[in-house]
């Protein structure tokens, strides 16, 4: 479900030195979508129907397994509701991605100047990433109370280690060759790292990203499990005591559903900014 | 060495080291280059032709010996931007186009140094590029690359230009017509070159002089004055003088070096 779709971007967009006419790329789009939508949506409808004949022929009972019509019409019976806890796990997913890249980006940056820098620093780095993440949530809880900030700052954690690991390799992967005519040109350390490093290692920033999108949202749903009444975590804590199944599985659907969307929108994203990458060269 | 050398190198003598092993790459070299003039170095790999271009330019300190490029330590000579780089690998930032890759050393001036730089889109047009001044470099070929490295390391206007086999990494054909674009456009900058190369016709053709490099460690074994007429054409190529003066680089290589016919026929091979 997951893979094919960016497969299907790729072809909608034709590339600047392709395309000459529109009628090709269409067609070709059209042959993606029977070749890489279609097989996983036959899958997943399929599926869904064994499940929900399963759940009826057997009479499971709702509070164990609900059937997928039941948690369909639980979720577009609660749109809004679902549709505002999501936006609020999401909020706290992004901004402590965002907060957790741009800490790992920061002290990536520093590291790659500085060997002793980077001896001093990252044990601590393994540290934090080594503590397991449910073990430190309560405490957050504790040191900054039932508001957002604990929530962000453990996807901010979450984040943070393959950022750092990926931005540290990066910077330090330049070719010998540009470093070489960087020097030759007499170009300062600040212009090597703008113009040479931090361009070269967006490569591995990227794929920390698509690693660390995913995760952060787990880590807001974790952060809002422990504690406050707001988000996806504490809806399906909620649902779960009361043993109210299809509010839990409508929960876990939006949850998925703002997976694969911010996955996309990653993918989509890197395509943009790597369109000189090998990666995404397609000729 | 004439107190007008534009470059003079004197007693160079380079060797790296480290705990396992020494390996002596220049002994004693010494070499001056008239202003304007085109000197290709040649030998076998192992010679101490990078060696020797990285020291001229700045980015390796010698072990020992003195070099002036304009008249100043290589050092300052890099600040004050009188040098162009075009090495084997173009190099370029794939992220930027063309005309942004041109540019790039023109965006490197430091404070101090006056902003003194070439019309990066005369350059374009120079190398006869304009009409992929924004493409990508994943969309050119391999001779186009490097024709975008030469444009770059002329930014500046430097008047030194050192290239480290630039054609090296082309295909025989783009190769060939890559010469006759370098010969035509020094012979309208007149800019002073030193071209490394392990090709016997690409120095001759090329070349006012061809400094012949024995290797381990890498000394000068002959120096050869290049009298054919410019500016040169494809027929230069054909001419009994021609083949004398490769005849004598060849005998030279084979001179000067240990393994002597199988590094001369390598040579005479490129």
């Amino acid at each position: 479900m997951l893979l094919p779709l960016p497969r299907l971007l790729r072809g909608a967009r034709a590339r600047p030195t392709e395309g000459v006419s529109a009628a090709p790329g269409e067609t070709r789009a059209l042959t993606e979508v029977a070749l890489y939508v279609l097989p996983p949506a036959v899958a997943l409808i399929t599926a869904a129907v064994v499940w929900e004949l399963w759940v009826r022929a057997a009479d499971v009972p709702t509070y164990i397994v609900p059937a997928p019509s039941v948690v369909l019409d639980r979720f577009f019976a609660g749109i809004g509701f679902f549709a505002k806890h999501g936006a609020i796990t999401l909020a706290e997913a992004l901004a402590g991605f965002a907060l957790g890249a741009g800490v790992a980006i920061a002290g990536a940056s520093l590291m790659a100047h500085s060997r002793v820098l980077e001896r001093s620093l990252f044990p601590l780095a393994v540290l934090v990433k080594v503590t397991p993440i449910v073990a430190v949530a309560p405490l957050f809880v504790i040191w900054f109370g039932f508001g957002s900030f604990p929530k962000v700052l453990i996807a901010a954690l979450i984040t943070f280690f393959p950022v750092l690991v990926n931005g540290l390799t990066g910077l330090r992967s330049v070719k010998p060759e540009a470093h070489e005519f960087f020097r030759s040109v007499n170009a300062s350390n600040m212009q090597t790292y703008w113009k040479l490093r931090l361009p070269g290692s967006l490569p591995y920033l990227f794929a920390a990203f698509r690693i660390c999108v995913p995760l952060a949202v787990i880590g807001a749903v974790v952060g809002e499990w422990f504690s406050g009444d707001r988000g996806l975590g504490s809806v399906i804590i909620v649902a779960h005591n009361n043993l109210d199944m299809p509010t839990l599985f409508a929960a876990i659907l939006t949850l998925a559903i703002l997976g694969v969307g911010l996955t996309v929108l990653t993918w989509q994203l890197e395509r943009r900014v790597l369109f000189w990458h090998e990666s995404n060269i397609t000729n | 060495m004439t107190a007008f050398a534009h470059i003079s190198v004197r007693g160079l003598t380079h060797v790296f080291a480290d705990r396992r092993r020494t390996l002596r790459a220049l002994s004693g070299v010494d070499l001056a280059v008239g202003r304007g003039e085109f000197v290709s170095v040649i030998g076998a790999s192992g010679a101490g032709k990078t060696t020797l271009l990285r020291a001229i330019g700045g980015l390796l300190r010698p072990t020992s010996g003195a070099i002036l490029v304009d008249g100043v330590l290589p050092a300052e000579a890099q600040r004050r931007k009188t040098i162009g780089f075009v090495f084997q690998e173009p190099a370029l930032l794939p992220w930027r186009t063309v005309i942004e890759n041109i540019r790039l050393p023109i965006e490197m001036n430091s404070r101090g140094s006056e902003a003194r730089h070439a019309e990066p889109e005369r350059l374009l047009t120079a190398v006869g590029l304009a009409d992929f001044r924004d493409y990508h470099p994943h969309q050119l070929s391999g001779g186009m690359k490097q024709r975008v490295a030469l444009a770059r390391a002329l930014a500046f206007d430097p008047s030194v230009l050192l290239m480290d086999e630039p054609l090296g990494a082309l295909d025989e054909m783009t190769r060939t017509v890559m010469r006759y674009e370098l010969l035509r456009l020094w012979e309208q900058s007149r800019k002073t070159v030193i071209f490394v190369t392990h090709s016997i016709p690409e120095a001759v053709l090329l070349s006012d002089r061809v400094v012949v490099m024995s290797s381990q460690p890498g000394r000068v074994v002959d120096d050869v004055a290049i009298a054919l007429p410019r500016p040169r054409h494809a027929d230069v190529e054909r001419s009994q003088r021609f083949f004398a003066y490769a005849d004598r680089i060849m005998d030279s290589l084979a001179k000067g070096s240990a393994l002597a016919p199988a590094a001369a026929q390598a040579a005479a091979g490129g």
